[in-house]
């Protein structure tokens, strides 16, 4: 079955349809999502624009499994992410997806190098410490492997969840609003890189940002509003 | 494996940062305190053990009427223990043409097993501690026997049909038996003499005593495998059936000490829940993200499982060392009161105390951490997404299982134990919905309030779940506080009134009429304090209203006891000072013929007020009427008595008298010469009994009062943990409050309000609830007189408002002392 869904789809490595998310609140049914259908081709690279409150970190968040919709289904590489319990999404997680996150996300007990063997580590990889290095090097941090997060800048910090992103060689990659703690040029030193990294490991980037000129650097832009695509 | 590494990896930044620290602090205590306490106490009762033998010269003793089976005694061959036998009867001496009634007791090469005799010459000097009793063809005797037969050392003496040359005075024996009063004077011979004196005949009163030493083990199996082979007549003697006054007061402390170890691991298990309460809210957001990396459920389980796997290996394994070291600076310091000879801390507990770690960290900290398991990973896009609270049943039941686990081990009764959880567990209910109640009320006041106070309820408000479980956790500390002292001061005073310090430590008894004055005059003269002297007539109660006594009593009874022997009666117009009424008129004495019968012998042979006593004294008959029943405390070391006539109604009958009086260390040098000058008198020294008496009570009392300081340790981490456990949630707050205007004041002032509100409703529930379970123990178990503790209502919400608001401010200090920025942009 799972077959003949991936050869249904070849290229497509996200396929959500009719996905919609409804959540009750004390005035009512508040609807953020509605009815969403989105085919994200292997490769390819994508940002999710929209104002604030528009559903982009909701759609972002169902896309990769991190939520259950209301209505519709996500398909994560031919698998059908209803199909599966929150820890068939979690085993999905590991092996597919990688996340940059606006407000970093690194455990704070660990080092850097520490930090990005962790998804290795958690898949089982034999040499997690190597390539972890290997990548730390590549962002511009092989000074500061036994650094913790305190002891990072913020653009640091980043850029070590972006190694820990691509550690794993993630076939997806989600990024929510990644320069949204940063400055400018801090901000544009962290998406180089990002894009940088994308283009070497081929990864299909779905990217949630405000900034039209970060949207313009991906291949196609969904815009959101008011939980709608338009 | 790299998950394992990754869990230590983990456990050893948090343990850095110091986020384990109040954690494994409330866990070192409660692990301590156990572990210290069943050190002790183990080592205590193995010791004590050791003394109590010495009374029985042996660690078990078979006694009865008739020699016991061969085969018994090649059982215990079999079980490797070392025994010894003794053959004791009466017998009447005829020396010199006087004529004595003596207690003979032949002892075999071993004896004793236990304890040492002790003897002197003529002159009663140069004692001599020995661990054998007198050779064969040899007799030792009581010193009373000197004058009363004219004899001197080396004399022979008659026993039988056996000739025994005299060598020396018998100082101490330590299994002598029977009561002060009534005991004739001892010949000691060797057992191998026993059947040349002809004296032991069927039917002759003979009691055979086998004394038994060896290894605890080996004792117990062989006890269990006599036990069914006694028959009615013979008995098995141990410390606990032959010490009471020994055995009750060690059992309470046990059990006290017991049941406080549970306080101790339920006050740190309520720090270790709160501990561990922070603890997984500080982890929400790594588990988020570890979920968001892939970790499955059942991995974030195992990965902090595996955690607090080796902190409770670590933390517990410190703790036995930590409760080793106690229980060793304990026995240290009570060194000089201590016998020499001291049993080893038995291993056995430190295994113990590193499972009672384990299964205290579980107890408490599992249903917090289970919540990890439910932390949705959304969470790393949705801060304010957190898992459900754990459910109350899985909290609370789980550390009722533990305590009520514990609590089984200590009273080793389940049903004690199904009574103490329930019952706590239905005050708990009570005090939970109680609390939300007023809770809830107090929201709808809020409104009209003041700004501080309403800044500083809507703190105990904000979450009324936590507030509930937060006021619950102060007061159930406070009340096992306050349950521990109070029982600890009733067992500490109910020592001392028992022993007070100079407690009468010698007995003197048959003090003749004529020398009585003279008697009194030596001991004023040396400064020695008696406790009055009483008259003695030996006499019999033969019948209750004209019907005979014997048929009245049960068998085995104490009653049974008194009746079959003569009792010593005595006269006076008024009681001993502990003695008191309880049924009957007051004591007017004001003729003869009126009695007054202790009121435990009255129960038991059915003696009621108005009742007529006969009695024989001698060859005489004797009425008498009972005017009322008394209470007598039979452990003060004072004279006491079953009858109290009034003066008169002896009259005629030849009586001696008796007192008992304190002597110190130094003063005994006195003795001698006071037994030279009196030869009628025996003086009963009790003050090695009473020595080692006090010497327990003391141990006792040091480590109840140990085991106190755990549990004041042990709340002051539920002080802390509890402030911690929402330090974060209001250093946040404050910030964002100061940022918004609110000055310093107001937020110290909120705090305080908030804290004082806390600790004064959890004072005033721990009042309750621990004046309701004193009010059950006293009167349900202990059986006494029960008075509202006024203490209690002063101190306990004192206590609570003090400890909370003190721990609560020094705890929240950072709150307004950080810079809003630096809080708000973490
Ligand atoms: N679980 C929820 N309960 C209630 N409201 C929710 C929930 N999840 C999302 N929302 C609401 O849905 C709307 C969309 O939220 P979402 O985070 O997707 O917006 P966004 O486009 O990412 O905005 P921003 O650019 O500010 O990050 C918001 O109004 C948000 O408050
Ligand atoms: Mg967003």
């Amino acid at each position: 079955m799972i077959n003949t869904h991936s050869n249904h789809s070849a290229s497509a490595i996200i396929n959500a349809r009719k996905l919609g998310k409804a959540v009750p609140t004390s005035e009512g049914t508040l609807h953020i999502l509605a009815s969403v259908d989105l085919i994200i081709k292997r490769g390819e690279s994508i940002a999710i624009v929209g104002e604030s409150g528009s559903g982009k970190s909701t759609l972002l968040s169902l896309l990769a499994g991190l939520d259950t919709p209301s209505s519709g289904s996500v398909e994560i590489d031919g698998r059908d992410l209803n199909r599966l319990n929150e820890d068939g999404r979690a085993l999905l997680r590991n092996e597919l997806v990688g996340f940059v996150f606006q407000s970093f996300q690194l455990l704070p007990g660990l080092t850097a190098l520490e930090n990005v063997m962790l998804p290795l580590e958690l898949s089982g990889v034999a040499d997690a410490e190597q390539s972890a290095r290997a990548l730390l090097q590549r962002v511009g941090l092989a000074q500061r492997l036994q650094h913790t997060p305190r002891q990072l800048s913020g653009g640091e910090q980043q850029r070590v969840a972006l190694a820990r992103a691509f550690v794993s060689r993630p076939a997806i990659l989600f990024a929510d609003e990644p320069t949204g703690n940063l400055d400018r040029k801090t901000g544009a030193k962290v998406i180089d890189l990002l894009f940088e990294l994308n283009q070497e490991q081929q990864t299909t980037l779905i990217l949630v940002t405000h900034d039209m000129s970060l949207a313009a650097r991906c291949q196609r832009t969904i815009r959101l509003e008011a939980g709608s695509i338009v | 494996m790299t998950r394992f590494r990754l869990s230590l990896k983990l456990l050893w930044r948090d343990a850095r940062s110091g986020e384990l620290t109040l954690l494994a602090l409330a866990l070192l205590i409660a692990v301590g305190g156990t572990t210290s306490i069943s050190l002790f106490a183990d080592r205590l009762q193995r010791t004590m053990n050791l003394q109590a033998a010495e009374f029985l010269a042996g660690d078990l003793v078979l006694a009865g009427p008739a020699p016991v089976d061969p085969q018994w005694l090649a059982k215990a061959d079999e079980y490797a223990l070392s025994g010894s036998q003794t053959v004791e009867f009466p017998s009447m001496l005829l020396e010199n043409g006087e004529m004595q009634l003596a207690s003979i007791k032949a002892v075999s090469e071993t004896y004793p097993l236990r304890g040492r005799l002790k003897t002197r010459d003529a002159e009663l000097q140069d004692e001599v501690v020995s661990s054998r009793g007198p050779a064969a063809g040899e007799a030792w005797i009581d010193k009373r026997l000197l004058p009363a037969l004219k004899l001197k050392l080396n004399d022979t003496l008659t026993v039988g049909e056996k000739v025994l040359k005299v060598t020396r005075v018998i100082s101490y024996e330590p299994d002598k038996r029977g009561d002060f009063y009534s005991f004739s004077p001892r010949v000691m011979m060797h057992l191998d003499d026993l059947a040349a004196t002809g004296a032991v005949q069927p039917g002759s009163r003979v009691h055979y005593a086998y004394q038994f030493r060896g290894s605890e083990n080996a004792l117990a199996d062989f006890k269990a495998w006599l036990q069914p082979n006694l028959n009615p007549s013979q008995k098995i003697l141990d410390i606990h059936r032959d010490r009471p006054e020994l055995g009750s007061a060690l059992q309470r402390a046990e059990r006290y000490l017991g049941l406080s170890s549970v306080v101790v691991t339920l006050i740190a298990g309520v720090a270790i829940a709160m501990a561990t309460r922070r603890y997984s809210e500080r982890h929400f957001n790594a588990t988020a993200l570890l979920r968001c990396l892939g970790c499955t459920q059942a991995e974030i389980v195992r990965l902090y499982a595996a955690q607090f796997l080796v902190l409770g290996l670590i933390v517990s394994a410190a703790g036995c060392a930590l409760g080793w070291l106690a229980q060793y600076g304990l026995f240290r310091l009570l060194k000089n009161l201590l016998p020499e000879t001291l049993a080893n801390p038995g291993g056995l507990a430190i295994v113990y105390g590193l499972g009672t770690g384990l299964v205290i960290l579980w107890g408490f900290a599992l249903p917090p951490l289970l919540r990890l398991q439910a932390v949705p990973p959304l969470r790393v896009l949705r801060r304010e997404l957190e898992p459900l609270p754990s459910s109350g049943w899985l909290v609370y039941g789980l550390a009722a299982a533990v305590v009520a686990a514990l609590i089984w081990r200590y009273t080793d009764d389940p049903k004690l134990t199904g009574a103490i959880i329930g019952t706590g567990l239905l005050v708990l209910l009570i005090f939970g919905l109680a609390i939300h109640t007023i809770l809830q009320l107090s929201r709808r006041l809020l409104p009209r309030l003041g700004l501080h106070w309403r800044f500083g309820l809507r703190g105990l408000l904000r979450d009324s779940r936590a507030g509930v479980g937060q006021i619950l956790a102060f007061a159930i500390t406070l009340t096992a506080m306050a349950l521990s002292f109070s029982v600890r001061s009733h067992l500490l005073d109910d020592w001392r009134r028992q022993l007070p310090d100079r407690a009468p430590n010698h007995f003197a008894i048959n003090i003749l009429p004529s020398s009585l004055a003279d008697f009194q005059t030596d001991l004023q003269r040396e400064q020695i304090p008696d406790s009055r002297f009483y008259p003695v007539v030996r006499g019999r109660l033969v019948a209750i209203n004209g019907e005979a006594v014997q048929g009245r009593v049960s068998k085995d009874s104490q009653g049974e006891a008194a009746t079959q022997r003569e009792l010593s009666l005595t006269w006076s117009d008024r009681f001993p000072e502990d003695n008191q009424i309880t049924d009957g008129a007051a004591w007017q004495a004001d003729r003869p013929g009126q009695v007054s019968v202790e009121k435990k012998l009255a129960d038991n042979l059915g003696i009621r007020p108005g009742d007529q006593l006969a009695f024989t004294v001698g060859n005489a008959q004797l009425a008498a009427t009972v005017v009322n029943l008394r209470s007598v405390q039979w452990d003060t070391m004072r004279p006491n008595f079953y009858m109290i006539f009034s003066p008169g109604t002896l009259a005629g009958f030849p009586a001696t008298y008796m007192t008992s009086f304190y002597l110190t260390e130094a003063q005994k040098t006195v003795l001698p010469p006071l037994l030279k000058k009196y030869p009628a008198v025996t003086v009963l020294e009790v003050d090695q009994i009473l020595q080692q008496f006090r010497t327990i009570l003391a141990q006792l009392t040091a480590a109840i009062n140990l085991i106190l300081y755990f549990a004041l340790a042990a709340g002051f981490s539920v002080l802390f943990g509890a402030v911690y456990s929402t330090l974060d949630q209001r250093i946040y707050e404050g910030a964002l409050l100061r940022t918004l205007g609110a000055r310093r004041r107001l937020l110290r002032i909120a705090h305080l309000i908030e804290f004082g509100v806390l600790g004064l409703a959890a004072g005033l529930l721990a009042t309750l609830a621990a004046e309701s379970i004193l009010y059950a123990l006293y009167t349900r178990v202990m059986q006494i007189d029960y008075q509202v503790h006024v203490y209690l209502w002063l101190t306990l919400p004192a206590a609570g408002v003090a400890g909370v608001t003190l721990a609560g401010y020094w705890g929240v200090r950072d709150v307004v002392r950080q810079a809003p920025l630096r809080v708000l942009r973490r």
